[in-house]
């Protein structure tokens, strides 16, 4: 598989669980916070992308 | 995922060293399966789900399964501790991958040197390579995480 973007969603995905089980407890935070962690990795990458498309290499 | 654990009657039931220790081990050895020794299950089944498939993905897609070398000995010292972190997995991908487990680089004068090199570049070359090493260390220092979470568990520090 080679979409950046999809590989993008499923590590963020990957990641956002696996912290979201770590560090809470109840089920809606767990929720909560693993979709705001994803949010922030996709987002993040989203908006640095578009930062960055005036400067190609 | 709120679990109950069986006679904590709502407070943190007590761990001994010894299921601790066990814990620890085991939780090195097969991800998750520490979470299963203290008790949470389904933690521990999610876990192991979540580490493993990332280490799949990361075999699939070409990761670095990285080698020591004294040259660079810091980096490539910490790339193993997260390749180390996911467990005995590690050593049969490198079997298949190397055709033994090899955690260095060899010698350049040893005969081995340049089959092991070869192999190395082939994976690092794959235009996959990136996303494949960053879902394999990620496997790894997810496991090294958990273990830390077994030990605060154990510690009461957390349920």
């Amino acid at each position: 598989m080679r979409s950046h973007f999809a590989h993008l969603a499923i590590y963020s995905g990957i990641i956002s669980t696996f912290f979201s089980v770590l560090t809470r407890r109840d089920r809606r935070e767990q929720l909560r916070f693993g979709g705001l962690v994803w949010l922030a990795m996709a987002g993040g990458v989203l908006v640095l992308a578009y930062l960055m498309l005036p400067f190609p290499r | 995922m709120t679990e109950t654990h069986p006679g904590s009657g709502g407070a943190v039931a007590e761990v001994s060293p010894g299921r601790l220790a066990l814990a620890l081990v085991v939780g090195w050895l097969v991800p998750g399966a520490g979470h299963a020794v203290l008790g949470r299950f389904r933690r521990a089944a999610l876990f192991f789900v979540l580490i493993m498939g990332s280490f799949g993905l990361g075999l699939a897609h070409d990761g670095r399964l990285a080698l020591y070398s004294p040259r660079e000995g810091f980096l490539t010292g910490l790339q193993l501790v997260a390749n180390l972190g996911v467990g005995p997995a590690d050593v049969f991908a490198r079997m298949s991958v190397y055709g033994e487990a090899a955690y260095a680089v060899p010698d350049q004068s040893s005969s081995l040197y340049r089959a092991r090199i070869e192999k190395f570049r082939d994976r690092q070359r794959s235009a996959v390579s990136a996303y494949g090493t960053a879902y394999l260390w990620s496997a790894g220092l997810m496991n090294l995480l958990l273990l830390m979470d077994i030990w605060d568990i154990a510690k009461r520090r957390k349920d």
